[in-house]
C-alpha cells in the first residue's frame, strides 16, 4: 500500500473511532479511513509500505528505520499525521484482539502528539523507531518487548533527554539492568512502588543528575560511569542489594 | 532532601564570557568568542563547547584548547544539530584526574546572532502555543527549557485573549503562576548558577514579585513554600490590579449587553 498521512480531520476522525472502539472492545475500526482522500493524503515522496505483524518493538523499529531512511528526521519527529496513520494501518499490531476484545489505551498511544513533552514518547510506533534511531546498539531492554504496550525502560529513559544525551548511557543501562543469566531485565529494577538500591525509576536519574554537576559525563566510558555510580548500582548475582533509602514522609 | 548548596568546588562562568553566533546554511555554522582570562583556573584546564538542540539527544562537542591557550571556534559546521532552538554549554575541565572533573560550567547559552534557521534569545517567560486540548481550555506543559501555556486551538482567538482579555487572564494567570512556582521549587535548583531554563527564570521572577524579595524556600519546607507562592501571586495580582481590571471588564461587558 502507498504510505499516506492523516490531515487534521483524519486525526480527529481516528480519535473518535478509538473512543467508539474503547466503548465496544469487540468492535473493529474501519480501515476505509486509511485511503479516504477526505481524511488522508499520499505521502511525498511516495513510499510503499507492507502490512507486517510485528511481534516486538525491534521488528517494527528495524522496518520503519529502513523505510524512512531517506526522509528528513526533523520532519519525522514532528509528523503527527504520518505516525497516527501508521497506528491505524498497524492497528491489529499495536492494539491486538485478545480473546476477541481489544484493550484500547489512551489516545496518545496511537495518535502522535509531537508537541506534548508528556505524550510524544508514548506513541508505540514512533518510540520504537526513535529508540533504534538514537540507540543503534545496547537497546535490547527497550526493543525486545511487545509492540502493543509501553515498557518501563522505554518510558523512564526516553522522557529524560539528559540521560539520552550521555554517549555511554545506553551501554551503561544495558550493563546494569540486563541479566545475562536469565536472558532478560533484572526483576524489580523498574518498580515504582518499592524503592530499591539501583532502581531505574527512582535512583538512576537522581544519581546521574548528581554526577553531572561534578563530572564531564560526555567524555566518560561506560566503565567510568558505572564506577562513578557507586556501590548502589553494583548488582550481586542478579539480586538488587537492599539499601536503606529514605522516603519522603506522607 | 539535598539543600541547594554549591559545595562542588565548581565556579560559575558568567554568561558574558561567551558570545556565540550561528550562521544559516546546510549545515549551519557557528563561531564563538570566549573570555576566561580573569577566572583563576589552571592554565592547562581543558575548555570545550557543546552544541545541542531542544528536544534532541544529539550533542556535538568542540575542543577549544586550554584556559591558557584558547582555540576559539570559527565557522564550525553544526552537523547533526537539527531544529531551530540551538543552545550551547561551555565547560572547563580539570585534566589532572582520570575522570574529568568540572571546574566551571555555563549551560543553556543561546546564540546572540543568528540567521533565519535558528532562534535567538527567548520568546518571553511563558510562550503560548495553540494545540488540540479536547474540552480543556488551557494546560501547562513543562519542557526542557521553557514552560508553555497551551491553549485550545479550536476556540477562536483564545490564544490572543489569554494575553489581552482581563476577564480571562485575571482568572487564569494567578493559577498559572501558582502551578509553575510550585513545580519550579520542586526542581531544587541553585539559583546562583548561570542557567536560563524555566525554573531559574520563574523563581527569579517570583523573588522579584515577593513583597520582601525573599528567595524561594526549599522544596521540603511545605508550609513556607505555600506561603511564599501565595505572597508572590498576591504581588502579581497587586502589580497588575487584576481585581480592578476584571471588575471594569465585567461592567463594560454588562453595559454592552444592555
Amino acid at each position: 500500500m502507498e504510505l499516506r498521512r492523516f490531515n487534521n480531520k483524519g486525526i480527529e476522525t481516528f480519535r473518535e473511532a478509538l473512543a467508539i472502539c474503547r466503548e465496544g472492545p469487540k468492535s473493529d475500526i474501519s480501515t476505509d479511513l486509511l485511503t479516504n482522500s477526505e481524511f488522508t493524503y499520499v505521502h511525498s515522496p511516495k513510499i510503499d509500505i507492507d502490512l507486517i505483524s510485528f511481534a516486538t518493538k525491534r521488528e517494527a523499529a528495524v522496518y520503519l528505520n529502513k523505510l524512512f531512511g531517506g526522509l528528513s528526521k526533523q520532519d519525522l519527529l514532528n509528523d503527527a499525521g504520518l505516525w497516527s496513520w501508521l497506528s491505524l494501518f498497524y492497528f491489529d499490531v499495536v492494539c491486538p484482539k485478545q480473546s476477541g476484545e481489544r484493550k484500547v489505551r489512551n489516545d496518545y498511544t496511537y495518535i502522535f502528539e509531537p508537541k506534548s513533552s508528556r505524550h510524544f514518547y508514548r506513541h508505540l510506533l514512533f518510540v520504537s523507531w526513535r529508540i533504534l534511531d538514537i540507540a543503534p546498539s545496547h537497546n535490547r531492554l527497550m526493543l525486545d518487548s511487545s509492540i502493543s504496550s509501553l515498557d518501563k525502560f522505554t518510558s523512564e529513559v526516553i522522557k529524560r533527554l539528559y540521560l539520552t544525551r550521555i554517549p555511554c548511557f545506553f551501554e551503561v543501562l544495558d550493563r546494569l539492568y540486563w541479566d545475562e543469566s536469565i536472558g532478560r531485565a533484572r526483576p524489580g529494577v523498574t518498580n515504582f512502588a518499592k524503592v530499591t538500591a539501583g532502581n531505574l525509576a527512582h535512583r538512576l536519574p537522581v544519581r546521574i543528575r548528581q554526577l553531572e554537576k561534578t563530572y564531564d559525563l560526555q567524555s566518560l566510558t561506560a566503565d567510568q560511569l558505572i564506577e562513578l555510580l557507586g556501590e548502589e548500582f553494583q548488582f550481586d548475582g542478579g539480586v538488587v542489594k537492599q539499601m536503606h533509602l529514605s522516603l519522603p514522609k506522607e | 532532601m539535598i539543600k541547594r548548596i554549591n559545595s562542588l568546588g565548581r565556579k560559575r562562568i558568567a554568561r558574558d564570557c561567551v558570545a556565540i553566533s550561528v550562521q544559516d546554511g546546510q549545515p549551519r555554522r557557528f563561531s564563538a568568542s570566549i573570555e576566561l582570562s580573569e577566572t583563576g583556573w589552571p592554565q592547562d584546564a581543558i575548555v570545550v563547547m557543546e552544541a545541542m538542540c531542544a528536544g534532541s539527544p544529539v550533542v556535538k562537542r568542540f575542543g577549544c584548547g586550554t584556559v591558557g591557550s584558547l582555540s576559539l571556534p570559527r565557522d564550525i559546521p553544526l552537523d547533526g544539530i537539527i531544529g531551530q532552538n540551538v543552545f550551547f554549554s561551555l565547560k572547563v575541565i580539570d585534566p589532572s584526574e582520570k575522570i574529568g572533573r568540572l571546574l566551571g560550567v555555563a549551560e543553556n547559552i543561546r546564540p546572540i546572532e543568528t540567521g533565519k534557521q535558528t532562534e535567538t534569545g527567548r520568546r518571553g517567560i511563558l510562550p503560548v502555543e495553540s494545540v488540540p486540548l479536547g474540552q480543556q481550555l488551557w494546560q501547562l506543559d513543562f519542557r526542557e527549557h521553557d514552560v508553555y501555556l497551551l491553549v485550545n486551538e479550536s476556540v477562536d482567538g483564545l490564544s490572543e485573549r489569554m494575553r489581552s482579555d482581563p476577564m480571562i487572564y485575571s482568572l487564569v494567570y494567578p493559577e498559572v503562576i501558582r502551578q509553575i512556582l510550585a513545580r519550579a521549587i520542586e526542581q531544587n535548583i541553585d539559583m546562583e548558577e548561570a542557567d536560563d531554563r524555566w525554573p531559574y527564570l520563574w523563581l527569579a521572577f517570583g523573588k522579584n514579585l515577593h513583597p520582601a524579595r525573599e528567595k524561594p524556600p526549599s522544596p521540603d519546607d511545605e508550609e513556607t513554600k505555600d506561603d511564599w507562592i501565595e505572597q508572590v501571586v498576591a504581588g502579581f495580582c497587586q502589580m497588575h490590579s487584576l481585581r480592578d481590571k476584571y471588575a471594569l471588564a465585567v461592567t463594560r461587558s454588562d453595559s454592552a449587553g444592555d
